[in-house]
């Protein structure tokens, strides 16, 4: 009986273990930027640091993707000053905190705006990470959309969003 | 009091955190040195001075104000362990809680301690980082001056083209002097620099690159010779960022073009190994020849059946690897060890899905060398030389010439849709609701002296006319310069819990003009823009999947009455195409950023050709309204 107690254990164990696991975040992890054409997207993968916790290498990724990829590359890139406030991950899903300037100086078209979101979203939701939606704050508040913009982000955002 | 008591325990904890991170006894620490930037003194609250460097809260006024005038941010969270700053050129400089490295676009460096944190302030080697933003802490007496410095040079090229970029701490005042067509001297006046010295660059339309320090230690200089080949000339091009400067020099018309290498010598082909069959429709390797170039170059040529789009990514590790999308081998991958030159393997491979094939060509190289791309009408040669990149790109993308379709794979089911409460016999089937984007406060995106609410409006009301000529009732958003919203809808919203009610209320006003009128279609007229001007053309975006072929009807007839570059319909997370229960479709008409689509948006015959070619899509995807008896049940 107390063998069998110990299997069912057992099992609900590994059970547990296989579906909760995320996959492993190795030496780098990709950084997605949408091209200039405004809907294609391309990984650069960037070296981590010691650090491996996953709230960790979120708030790494998503602030490499405002940064943008390497200088001098043709990109749809997030406004200037734009910074990640904070990122919190919850399960298979973060909240990253931008600061306003993501709004930009103006209102522009859904190009941009588009572009940029969904290059946050696809490196956030890379397997390794294991996140698969996106919930958008900026200075902290949840927003229907950036201030007079196109881009519908109180709900979470999903690879499936774009 | 309260105010200053909490700032006065700021600063102790800072100071005490920065001495446990340097391992300096209270009371043995050195006052730090003097710093001047840019003729004035900054002043950080707490600096600690030790292991040749001063230790920094990243919450410092002095270095919140440092970054300020260099453009760059600090990110940090007390959950994370990572500290960023990131350039004004959008590099990244990433200390790790704990660790005595730190990398600046990936490359690891040494720190001279292991950053700390406590709470939300973490301490940071200032110099290093002031380093990694080009700027230079030069010892000047009994103080210490940071210089900002002209940090990169890079020289690439593109087919006959070389492009030389220079790029600094702080924005680039330059002056030019163009001593002959070949010849040019360019200085920086306020910049130092650690690149002085004489360059040759082979295997580029330069012959030499001179870097040459003066002035000082307050107000340096840094001049740039650069000597192109006989018969190049060079002209000054924008750069990517206030903080770069570009120069281009290239063949004078009617100059021969240099060489660069010999007839091509094909290597004997590798045995056959399980080659993909070709599809037909895309695109096809059908030639790969390597063969040695001239100055120990490796010319990879390769021919496609037709044009193709590329991808190239250098890796840190000496790899090299050009991807060639929607492209099939012809023949059977390749594994070579050239035995000249600076490219120890090349490998082809097919990859990618049956779906989406892509053809993958690496490169392992003994350094940074630099690889020009040259594509063409039949395909793209690759040329290896056997020159070290000064500061090499790491990724880039083109194309072999020709339009080249792209699409985006998603992985994931698409989200639920709204349900389609469309009824063709109700009370609004022979309604039509013509959105024109944006409104009073809210102008839209403004460029070139257009206004995006002034182009919806025109459009608008010229697609009423067309549309109430065929028979349909068309009502309006807005029939005036406003942008409407509904007391009820701002009440609920604001009611509801949810923040930025405001804004989801205006946008959920026009949607329930659509919506209550149980429309038979519902099209929002916008106007696009983007940060750079090369982006051009029409956009129709498409939310429900009875959205999609109502957008590719209207993809039809706009693009064939309006004559813009086809960007194609989108599936797009739009609030108004979300929320509205009939088909809908959000039409981003063109670019005010684009200088061809600004001279088309200027002319009413284009805004009229835009509207004829949207009523001829409502025509192909809903017919002709129904009888009024129908309506009217």
């Amino acid at each position: 009986m107390g063998l069998l107690v110990l299997f069912v254990v057992a099992v609900a164990a590994a059970w547990w273990f296989v579906g909760h696991r995320q996959g492993t975040i190795g030496d780098t992890i990709a950084v997605y930027y949408t091209k200039t054409d405004g809907v294609t997207l391309a990984p650069w993968r960037v070296s981590l640091g010691p650090a491996r916790d996953r709230n960790s290498v979120a708030f790494y990724a998503a602030t490499q993707c405002i940064a943008g990829p390497p200088p001098g590359t043709p990109a749809v890139r997030f406004p200037a000053a734009t910074r990640v406030l904070t990122v919190d991950v919850a399960g298979a899903s973060a909240t990253v905190d931008l600061s306003h300037e993501v709004a930009g100086s103006s209102p522009e078209g859904s190009f941009a705006e588009s572009a940029e979101f969904k290059a946050l979203v696809w490196t956030l939701t890379q397997p390794s990470l294991g996140i698969t939606s996106v919930n958008v704050r900026i200075d902290g508040a949840r927003v229907a959309t950036l201030p007079r913009g196109h881009l519908e982000i109180d709900d979470a955002l999903s690879r499936a969003s774009f | 009091m309260m105010r200053s008591r909490v700032r006065l325990f700021n600063r102790f904890g800072a100071a005490v955190l920065a001495l446990a991170v340097l391992g300096v006894p209270a009371g043995a620490q050195q006052p730090p040195p003097a710093l001047w930037f840019q003729g004035t003194r900054l002043v950080f609250e707490h600096a600690v001075p030790g292991h040749g460097d001063i230790a920094i809260s990243t919450r410092d006024a002095g270095l919140r104000k440092f970054l300020d005038r260099l453009g760059a941010t600090v990110a940090f969270e007390p959950q994370s362990r990572y500290v960023i700053v990131t350039a004004q050129d959008r590099r990244t400089i990433v200390f790790t809680i704990d660790d005595a490295s730190y990398t600046v676009d990936g490359v690891r460096l040494r720190a001279p301690f292991a950053v700390r944190a406590d709470g939300s302030d973490a301490m940071l080697p200032f110099f290093a980082l002031a380093r990694s933003l080009y700027v230079e802490p030069v010892p000047n007496g009994t103080e210490t001056v940071l210089q900002p410095r002209v940090g990169t040079l890079e020289v690439r090229s593109d087919g006959p083209r070389t492009i030389v970029t220079v790029r600094a701490a702080m924005p680039l005042v330059a002056t030019t002097n163009a001593e002959t067509a070949e010849r040019l001297q360019i200085t920086f006046v306020g910049q130092g620099s650690s690149l002085a010295g004489i360059r040759k660059p082979a295997g580029t339309a330069l012959d030499e690159v001179d870097v040459a320090v003066g002035g000082s230690v307050r107000v340096p200089m840094t001049t740039l010779t650069l000597a192109g080949v006989a018969g190049t000339t060079h002209r000054v091009i924008p750069g990517d960022g206030p903080d770069a400067f570009s120069v281009v020099f290239e063949p004078r018309a009617g100059s021969a073009e240099t060489a660069l290498q010999a007839p091509p010598t094909p290597f004997p082909a590798a045995p056959p190994t399980a080659a993909p069959p070709v599809v037909t429709g895309r695109s096809t390797v059908t030639d790969l020849t390597i063969a040695p170039g001239g100055d120990d170059a490796l010319s990879v040529r390769i021919t496609l059946s037709s044009p193709a789009a590329f991808e190239w990514h250098r890796l840190l590790d000496h790899r090299w690897y050009i991807d060639l999308s929607d492209t099939t081998l012809a023949g059977p991958g390749r594994d070579e060890r050239p035995s000249f030159g600076a490219v120890q393997s090349v490998r082809v491979r097919q990859t990618g899905t049956s779906d989406a094939p892509v053809v993958r060509i690496a490169f392992t190289l003994a350094a940074d060398e630099q690889i020009a791309i040259e594509p063409d009408e039949g395909g793209l040669t690759i040329v290896v030389t056997n020159v070290s990149a000064l500061d090499a790109e790491r990724t880039g993308s083109g194309r072999t010439g020709g339009p080249v379709v792209v699409s985006t794979p998603t992985d994931e089911p698409m989200a639920s849709p709204t349900p389609w409460k469309f009824n063709p016999s109700g009370s609004g089937a022979r309604t039509i609701v013509i959105d024109p984007g944006h409104g009073g406060d809210d102008t839209g995106t403004a460029h070139n002296g257009l206004v995006e609410k002034t182009i919806t409006f025109d459009i608008a009301q010229r697609l009423r006319a067309l549309l109430t000529a065929q028979g349909w009732t068309v009502r309006l958003t807005r029939d005036s310069d406003i942008d409407p919203v509904s007391g009820d809808n701002l009440a609920r919203m604001r009611a509801d819990g949810k923040p930025n009610a405001d804004d989801r209320a205006y946008l959920q006003t026009r949607v329930d003009v659509a919506n209550a009128a149980n429309a038979r279609l519902f099209i929002s007229l916008h106007v696009n823009s983007a940060p750079f001007s090369g982006a051009r053309g029409t956009t129709f975006y498409w939310y429900k999947p009875q959205d999609a072929p109502f957008a590719q009807a209207l993809e039809r007839s706009v693009i064939a009455a309006a004559g813009t570059q086809d960007d194609g319909t989108r599936h797009e997370n739009f609030y108004v195409v979300r929320h509205t229960t009939m088909p809908a479709v959000l039409i981003e008409t063109a670019f005010v950023t684009n200088p061809a689509d600004v001279e088309l948006l200027r002319q009413p015959s284009f805004l009229q050709s835009v509207a004829q070619g949207i009523a001829n899509g409502v025509k192909a995807f809903a017919g002709a309204p129904p009888a009024s008896s129908v309506s009217a049940q």
